[in-house]
């Protein structure tokens, strides 16, 4: 049995999808959270149940909302679960009436009747089943209450013919319908009368769908005479807001039968959006924040955690490890690999994982809470001026974690262009993978400002993000069309064990790839710096992974860091970001008693070391980002260009500072 | 006009024609058409986006749109 979750962004959707089928997915606090469909098994009843993207109608504007289109139009679904948001009742049930035009059985979840009963707005759900014609269970789906009813109706309830003309569209648009289903009979197994509509309303998936099955001249005279008849009858505008008022026409009638409404008191969201959009404390506050999670991550918290673990992994971890390799009288290159290569490659990573969680906590706390979208609202002007929308931004933010799901956000950019660009951009976004990096330099030679200096490197990519934008916006990707309109959800208390969950479900996939990737990484780099062209167990400086680095180092003399070491580590950088500090650990094996930060020193000035890391922020997008990019855009020419742009960003930049820096006597 | 407006006055929309047809579509599917209550809640500066509330919920949308709705003082 195949069950999809449909209803308005924003409702709950996949926190119900979480609840029935025990699987975790993303979830937070504004409308685009979930951008591809995703399948999960129910826990209790025999099934899957299908999570799909909010959308507010059938009829796109997005690519995130194409894809529920796409979903209805070639795949089978034997029962519809449509989450409603109690609050919004109204405009909820639009897409509602379009689900019910589909013809197969449709179940209601009534979300959000907690958040609606403290607006003073009361629902009667029995009426509501009534007025529909479907069963309708009221649930909290944050708190999983109701949900057990919801599964008993979604077993139990044998499915019902549903009350197939709930709006009656006029007697125009209804022969037109009759019309067209003629012409498609016998050639589509969906509902003919929900194809029609949606073609009236300019659906272009639905459009293209007929171009396949049907003669679609024929078709395009139906509408053209349905519209040019409705002009005289009525002096409408279009036909879709004849058709849109029709469908509110019914609204009204079912709300005034179902809902009651009292007055309800100013909610805390109001007060708090006082402060949070305040004329002119919007973007200081936005700062504010980011700079204490910056503290957070790594002065207060962050660091000393990191330290901690630091120590136990070099002291007894790694002593009890040498004690087993004696014991076991392992040969000295299983000893070396293990001890100079596994520990150092694979530790090295591991013990950044305090402040990579500390960082996913502040992005969940970000999503859950509902100051998402007002970021992005605040951040529009700025993000306006450079050719982008204020929801561009969002991608961003989810880019400091990774930029992957960043890069797929932007598919709740509206207009192509725009998303286009915000896919471009988002690699400059410095994910937590490139942290270490920066959490092992900012201790070796700026101890003093840590939070501040990798808060300057935050920046520095969103600014070169920002200038960037404006370059591309008005030379290669020019267009005058943008759209900025977005939801402002209420803000929710984030919950305990919601935030621990998406904090756990983004940090998790740090650690795996520490345990495979990585630990793979490390044994291959571990070997290659122990071999080289003069046998095994070579001088460093003799083996393959120098001559490699070599090459390429003589490039990087300008910017500061013209070592093998450093190249090398770059070029393992494109696989993951990770393995920069994998590879640095191996390359740079220090004994127990002095540490890596000590050893780097020698190698870097602070001038080098400010140079390098601005360089670890843009140079490159990593191998999965590439991939994502060319998954989202289609297109090899954007991909090779996403790579090229941004090495050529970071030398430019990272030769400015270092020359730049030595002209002013730093060094 | 919206342009007129100080955060906390309420209004009435009259026309959305002139609006561009994206932003039109996107006023829809939230529920905001000709007819509908809306209340300015605030406004961003450098001629930044306003946000604004109709039938309980929040939206933000730009100034540049915003003043091509015509709106009536209620």
């Amino acid at each position: 049995m195949e069950i999809a979750l449909i209803g308005n962004p924003n409702t709950g959707k996949t926190s119900l999808f979480n609840n029935l089928t025990g699987s975790y997915e993303y979830v937070g606090n504004w409308s685009g959270v979930t951008v591809e469909k995703k399948v999960g098994i129910f826990k209790k009843i025999q099934g899957h149940l299908i999570d799909l993207p909010g959308v507010y109608t059938l009829n796109p504007l997005s690519r995130d909302e194409g894809v529920v289109t796409n979903f209805f139009l070639h795949e089978s679904v034997n029962q519809l679960l449509n989450i409603l948001d109690a609050s919004q009742l109204e405009r909820n049930l639009h897409l509602t009436l379009q689900l019910l035009e589909f013809e197969r059985p449709v179940l209601i979840g009534l979300n959000m009747v907690d958040v609606a009963n403290k607006r003073g707005i009361q629902i009667d759900a029995v009426k509501l089943s009534k007025s529909l014609g479907v069963p309708v269970v009221p649930v909290i789906a944050r708190s999983g209450k109701g949900c057990d009813r919801l599964v008993d109706a979604i077993s139990t309830k044998s499915p019902e013919p549903v009350n197939k003309k709930l709006v009656y569209y006029g007697k125009e648009v209804e022969a037109a319908i009759s019309a067209l289903s003629k012409e498609i009979d016998g050639k589509t197994e969906h509902s003919h009368r929900f194809l029609a509509i949606q073609y009236f309303e300019g659906n272009e998936y639905v459009k293209n769908y007929f171009y396949e099955i049907a003669d679609s001249e024929k078709l395009n005279l139906i509408l053209v005479n349905l519209e040019s008849e409705l002009k005289k009858q009525y002096a409408s505008k279009t036909l879709p807001s004849f058709i849109y008022l029709k469908r509110k026409e019914t609204i009204v009638k079912i709300m005034a039968e179902t809902a009651v409404k009292s007055s309800s008191v100013i909610p805390l969201s109001e007060k708090i959006d006082r402060i949070v959009t305040n004329k002119f404390f919007g973007i200081p506050i936005f700062l504010i924040l980011m700079y204490l999670m910056f503290m957070l991550t790594f002065d207060w918290i962050g660091t000393p955690l990191s330290d901690a673990l630091d120590a136990i992994l070099t002291g007894p971890i790694t002593n009890l490890l040498e004690n087993v390799l004696t014991a076991i009288h392992a040969s000295d290159f299983i000893h070396a690999l293990i001890i100079q290569g596994l520990v150092a490659g694979v530790g090295g990573v591991l013990v950044f994982v305090p402040q990579i969680f500390i960082l996913f906590l502040f992005i969940s706390l970000l999503e859950d809470s509902g100051y998402m979208a007002r970021v992005a609202l605040v951040m529009d002007r700025i993000m306006e001026s450079v050719g982008l929308n204020g929801k561009a931004f969002i991608p961003m933010i989810i880019g400091f974690g990774c930029n992957v799901p960043g890069i797929m956000a932007a598919r709740t950019i509206e207009t192509p262009r725009e998303r286009l660009l915000t896919i471009l951009l988002t690699p400059l976004m410095s994910c937590s993978a490139r942290l270490p990096v920066y959490a092992l330099f900012v201790g070796a030679f700026f101890a003093g400002q840590r939070a501040l200096i990798v808060l300057c490197l935050y920046v520095l990519g969103i600014i070169v993000a920002l200038i960037l934008a404006k370059v591309f916006s008005s030379t290669i990707l020019k267009s005058e069309t943008s759209l900025f309109v977005i939801e402002l959800p209420p803000y929710r208390l984030p919950q305990f064990q919601s935030l621990w969950r998406s904090t756990w479900d983004k940090g998790k996939g740090f650690i795996r790839k520490a345990g495979t990737f990585i630990f793979a990484g490390s044994v291959f780099i571990w070997l290659l710096s122990y071999a080289g062209p003069g046998g095994i167990n070579v001088d460093m400086d003799r083996s393959f992974l120098a001559l490699i680095g070599g090459v390429i180092a003589p490039v990087l003399v300008p910017i500061g860091f013209g070592t093998w070491q450093a190249a090398a580590s770059l070029i393992t950088g494109f696989l993951a970001k990770e393995s920069i500090i994998a590879t640095m650990n191996i390359i740079y094996f220090v004994p127990n008693d002095s540490s890596l930060q000590g050893l780097l020193a020698n190698y870097y000035s602070p001038l080098a070391a400010f140079s390098f890391m601005v360089f670890i922020l843009l140079y490159i997008p990593c191998l999965a980002t590439t991939a994502t990019i060319y998954k989202e855009t289609g297109s090899k020419k954007w991909t090779v260009f996403s790579v090229v742009y941004a090495l050529v960003i970071a030398y430019v930049l990272s030769l400015i500072i270092y020359q730049g820096g030595k002209l002013f006597g730093l060094v | 006009m919206f342009s007129s407006f100080k955060p906390g006055e309420r209004g009435k929309i009259v026309d959305l024609s002139h609006v561009s047809h994206l932003v039109q579509r996107r006023l829809l599917d939230l529920g905001i058409t000709e007819g509908s209550e809306v209340c300015v809640k605030c406004v961003m500066p450098f001629g930044g986006p306003i946000m604004i509330e109709s039938c309980g919920q929040c939206i933000g949308i730009r100034r540049k749109e915003a003043v091509q709705i015509e709106v009536v003082k209620v």
